[in-house]
């Protein structure tokens, strides 16, 4: 999953709808993400390459709107409604996808070594 | 306490002064605050960002004006030498007669000779001044220095053609103007030379210079000046050609020869210096960077001080503009000129030149004003106060936008904060327009932090630094002060982002940086009692957390719900929430404005700084804005205290212990003592800084090299530290032991020269030898009780050495003293109960304590919970060693963060 940064990324992608859930004021989505050019990329339990600053699905709500639409742990988020996510800082990704203005999140997915991740995330 | 009054008073000197008045104030406050207000060292870096700004600006004129007066007096000489004095004597007499006195200067003083015959030719309608028919006359003499021109050409060659390309300007200027009279002597003089001149390249590359040069210069202006005029001319070439040279020459001459008359008939000719200074301050350099050495003749003089003020009222704008920038030119560090405009009463014809239609005029204005305002004679300042120059001053920065313009006023803002009567009124004046003007704008903070767009950095501009260098003074104007600043909408948003940013992009050292953090620090400063709805979060007494009203009050969770304007830290926050007992204060809705100021996720921001940035005096600062921070039994500090902890600050403070400036070990000293009212705290500190502190001492007491000798306040500080983290913990006592403390204590006890010294370090050694548990320890090594006790006699020590309530050295007191008096006690309470859990807090120690020695690892053991991501390492500081703390924190990296969206 290594790439580099101006480089087009050659991954298999899967495209997730999200369709986010009311919660009092707020819209969720229904996970947790990890990640980003501003975080230790040596922690993120899923990357296959540890310097990849990716955004990472970390955790997903059971029974939430991220599972339904069928996001996964581990998941590499490519893109948010067509934004690139490879080269984002955390919270700008939180941003792109808590925006309030869109009901609807597409993402673009890769999914590589999921396995791996999961087995890494209940080592850990 | 000494920090806050440092920052704030980045003033020069002045302020120190001011500062210095103020200092029982703080005392009280500081004592256990963390205050930082004010301390004279501030003053330093004031003045250093005021010289700053100003020689730059100054030095700019000064060159400038070199070079004109170089160019002018070529000219002169050239052919005035021998010709002057006909030409002089004539025409002088003339304008003498016509006109009267005041006449005469704004003349001559306007370098202006040549600038009005120059507005008028070419601006004739513009400007229908009396003063015209009077210039007429020096055409006529003009004409005369047409003569002279042969011999110049000569021998100069190109050289002169520069000068001569100068001139053309006006010659075409005087063909288009109306007066007939002098164009028609020049031109037939300068037909018969032209060819020297090789006047077609010539002239075309000069209009080309000239016209470059114009349009660096305001736009506005330029009809004034000669370039306007030059430009409208180009249609005809063939015919400038020649002319235009003689002309040229003429110009050269006539300017000249329009000073020149007025010197003998006037006691006081103008200078030619002067003129070229006034004429063509903005130009000249460009326009005649070849001519060498100007010899100067002794016959012309500078125009008189007076004179250049009666300028600035001279009915024509660009002779206003060159005053005034001669002026600035004058100022330029020189007191004695300041005092003299303010005697004169300069300043208000300066501050209202500020609101002149004319651009350029506003902005040489400004320059001026920017270069009287700085210095430490107070009079100037206030003399500028007294007559509207600050509303004015934000005037035009409202109307600005030209940065140059904003850069001039928000340095002769900057400069004027650093008087106190004035800090006030500025923050009445120009606290809006600084802060949504210059502060939010550079900073990069956005109001709507969920934009598409992604987060600007902020922009280190001249604009910001001033701007930002201002609000530091004024932010050291007392509570009031702080309360304004605090409650300024966007201000501490923006504050904050800069900050963020600047550590984002590992930018730290800058003067800029230094401003904010200044700034953040001193809106710390007494926080716990000044912020609206503080007494919500007191904690009447320190106890348990939860107990606390105010925070059950806000207590709700949610995971965004941080604002965006946030530090990145805040997730860690909200990691550490899971496994740590203490309850983070929970928000229905992002902190903004002022709430950002004790949040704890500026914990983070400041520990970046500290561990980043070079600059003595944002390390200072931003141990300041701990210190204020960690203070005070509110519910907020209470959380602070613990966020420094679990951030791993406490290493990077310990390193901080070494440094080589006095004031960051002073403020990181007390910032230390405010931080171990946590009780993990006292016992890590105890544990891990104990040895540096004492090194410290020993320091104070045999400085490991010349002049490494602290000073009075930081030994103090150091001393109040370990006495706090000694008091109720027998355990750190006995690392005071260890750590050979007791003897350091001693020595410096008994050879101080300074009694607040001696007396701290008595407090200490009762404290010590008040756990019987460690008299035995301490009689083997051969100490009595009675050097104990003597020491505390020697020192003249206050009350027993176990009641912490009895102490009246105001150095000591931690906390409030409120605090102290009513619950001596009661302290070392609050931070068990606020840590919660037990298997945490005791983890910890044990782990500490066990490896005592073992420098690796306290990092991870400290936050047991998490396998411990990495925060980066601290760099360990330029040229300090190691510390143990920091080597172990080396090794910890930030928790990942993680978000639920």
């Amino acid at each position: 999953m290594s790439y580099i940064p101006g480089q087009p990324v050659t991954a298999v992608v899967q495209r997730v709808e999200i369709h986010k859930l009311r919660q009092g004021e707020n819209l969720i989505l229904g996970f947790s993400i990890g990640g980003g050019i501003d975080q230790d990329p040596s922690q993120n339990p899923f990357s296959e390459d540890k310097t990849d600053k990716g955004i990472y699905v970390t955790r997903v709500s059971e029974g939430g709107p991220a599972e339904i639409a069928g996001l996964q742990i581990g998941d590499k988020i490519m893109q948010v409604n067509g934004w690139d996510m490879t080269m984002v800082t955390h919270d700008q990704a939180r941003k792109r996808l808590t925006k309030r203005s869109e009901e609807v999140v597409r993402l673009l997915v890769t999914r590589q070594s999921l396995q791996k991740a999961v087995h890494q995330s209940m080592l850990s | 306490m000494p920090a806050e009054l440092r920052q704030e008073q980045s003033p020069s000197s002045q302020v120190s002064l001011a500062t210095m008045p103020e200092a029982p104030e703080v005392l009280e406050e500081t004592v256990t605050v963390e205050e930082d207000p004010g301390t004279p060292t501030s003053h330093v870096s004031i003045v250093m960002s005021e010289d700053g700004t100003t020689r730059r600006t100054e030095t700019k004129v000064t060159k400038m004006v070199k070079t004109v007066t170089t160019r002018t007096v070529r000219q002169v000489p050239m052919g005035p030498d021998g010709l002057p004095l006909l030409d002089g004597g004539p025409p002088p007499l003339g304008h003498f007669a016509d006109g009267p006195l005041d006449r005469h200067f704004l003349l001559r003083g306007g370098g202006p000779a040549a600038t009005l015959s120059r507005t008028f030719l070419s601006g004739g309608s513009g400007f229908p001044d009396s003063p015209e028919p009077r210039d007429i006359p020096s055409y006529g003499s003009l004409s005369r220095g047409l003569g002279l021109r042969p011999p110049r050409g000569g021998p100069l060659g190109p050289g002169p053609g520069d000068g001569c390309f100068t001139l053309p300007g006006r010659r075409e200027a005087f063909t288009e103007g109306p007066e007939p009279v002098p164009l028609a002597p020049p031109l037939p003089a300068g037909r018969s030379q032209p060819e020297r001149f090789q006047a077609e390249p010539y002239g075309l590359e000069d209009d080309t210079r000239s016209l470059a040069a114009d349009d660096g210069g305001g736009p506005e202006l330029e009809p004034d000046f000669g370039t306007a005029t030059r430009r409208r001319p180009d249609g005809g070439r063939g015919l400038r050609s020649r002319p235009y040279e003689d002309v040229a020459e003429d110009g050269g001459g006539g300017e000249l020869m329009e000073e020149r008359p007025p010197f003998p008939a006037t006691a006081a000719p103008l200078a030619q210096p002067e003129r070229g200074s006034l004429g063509s301050l903005d130009r000249a350099a460009r326009r005649s960077p070849s001519v060498d050495s100007a010899r100067k003749e002794p016959r012309w003089r500078d125009p008189e001080l007076p004179e250049v003020l009666a300028m600035l009222r001279h009915p024509v704008d660009p002779v206003k503009a060159n005053a005034a920038a001669y002026l600035q030119h004058l100022c330029f560090e020189n007191e004695g000129v300041k005092r003299r405009v303010r005697q004169l009463r300069g300043l208000p014809l300066l501050v209202a030149l500020l609101d002149h239609p004319r651009a350029e005029v506003r902005r040489r204005a400004c320059g001026a004003l920017r270069n009287l305002s700085f210095g430490r004679d107070p009079d100037n300042k206030a003399a500028i106060r007294d007559c509207g120059g600050v509303p004015a001053l934000v005037r035009l920065l409202r109307a600005a936008r030209d940065s140059e313009v904003r850069e001039l006023v928000t340095g002769t803002l900057w400069n004027l904060s650093s008087y106190e009567p004035l800090k006030m009124v500025i923050i009445d004046h120009g606290l809006q327009t600084l802060t949504h003007e210059v502060i939010v704008p550079h900073s990069g903070w956005e109001r709507e932090p969920n934009e598409d767009s992604k987060p600007r950095d902020a922009e280190w501009t001249t604009v910001f630094k001033n701007t930002s260098g201002c609000l530091r003074n004024v932010s050291s104007d007392g509570a009031e002060a702080r309360r304004r600043l605090r409650e300024c909408e966007g201000l501490v948003d923006a504050l904050l982002h800069a900050l963020q940013s600047a550590v984002g992009r590992k930018d730290t050292d800058n003067k800029s940086v230094e401003n904010c953090v200044c700034i953040m620090r001193n809106l710390s400063y007494h926080v716990h009692k000044e912020v609206p709805g503080a007494d919500r979060y007191q904690e009447a007494e320190p106890g348990p957390l939860g107990g606390t009203v105010g925070s059950q009050h806000r207590r709700r969770d949610d995971a965004g719900c941080f604002g965006g304007k946030k530090t990145k830290g805040r997730k860690d926050g909200e990691m550490d929430r899971n496994f740590d007992t203490l309850d983070l204060p929970k928000r229905t809705e992002a902190a903004k404005g002022f709430e950002l100021l004790y949040q704890p996720e500026v914990v983070r921001l400041y520990l970046s700084l500290l561990t980043e940035s070079r600059n003595f005096n944002t390390l200072e600062a931003a141990a300041g804005a701990l210190q204020n921070l960690s203070a005070g039994n509110w519910m907020w500090a209470t959380y602070i205290r613990a966020t420094v902890r679990k951030e791993r600050g406490l290493p990077v403070l310990v390193e901080l212990l070494q440094s080589e400036t006095d004031k960051v070990v002073r403020a990181v000293a007390i910032a230390l003592r405010n931080l171990s009212l946590d009780r993990r705290n006292k016992d890590l500190i105890g544990s891990y800084a104990m040895a540096e502190l004492v090194r410290n001492v020993r320091n104070a007491q045999a400085p490991a090299r010349p002049g490494a000798r602290l000073e009075e306040d930081t030994v103090v500080a150091v001393l109040n530290t370990i006495h706090e983290i000694v008091s109720d913990s027998p355990d750190n006592a006995r690392s005071l032991l260890q750590a050979r403390g007791v003897p350091a204590l001693a020595a410096l006890g008994a050879s101080s020269q300074s009694v607040r010294e001696a007396k701290a370090a008595s407090h200490v050694l009762q404290t010590v030898w008040s756990y019987k548990e460690l008299r035995g320890a301490l009689q083997r090594d051969g100490w009595t009780k009675a050097r104990f006790q003597s020491a505390a006699a020697h020192a003249k020590g206050p009350k027993g050495a176990l009641s912490p309530g009895g102490f009246d050295d105001s150095t000591l007191p931690l906390v409030d003293k409120s605090l102290d008096g009513e619950k001596p006690g009661s302290r070392d309470v609050i931070p068990m109960e606020a840590l919660g859990p037990d298997g945490y807090s005791t983890m910890d120690r044990r782990e500490w304590r066990a490896r005592g020695s073992a420098p690796a690892g306290e990092a991870s053991e400290k936050e047991p919970l998490k396998p411990d991501p990495s925060r980066k390492a601290a760099p360990p500081g330029p040229s300090r060693p190691a510390v143990r703390l920091v080597d172990a924190v080396g090794d910890a990296k930030p928790q990942p963060v993680d978000s639920w969206v």
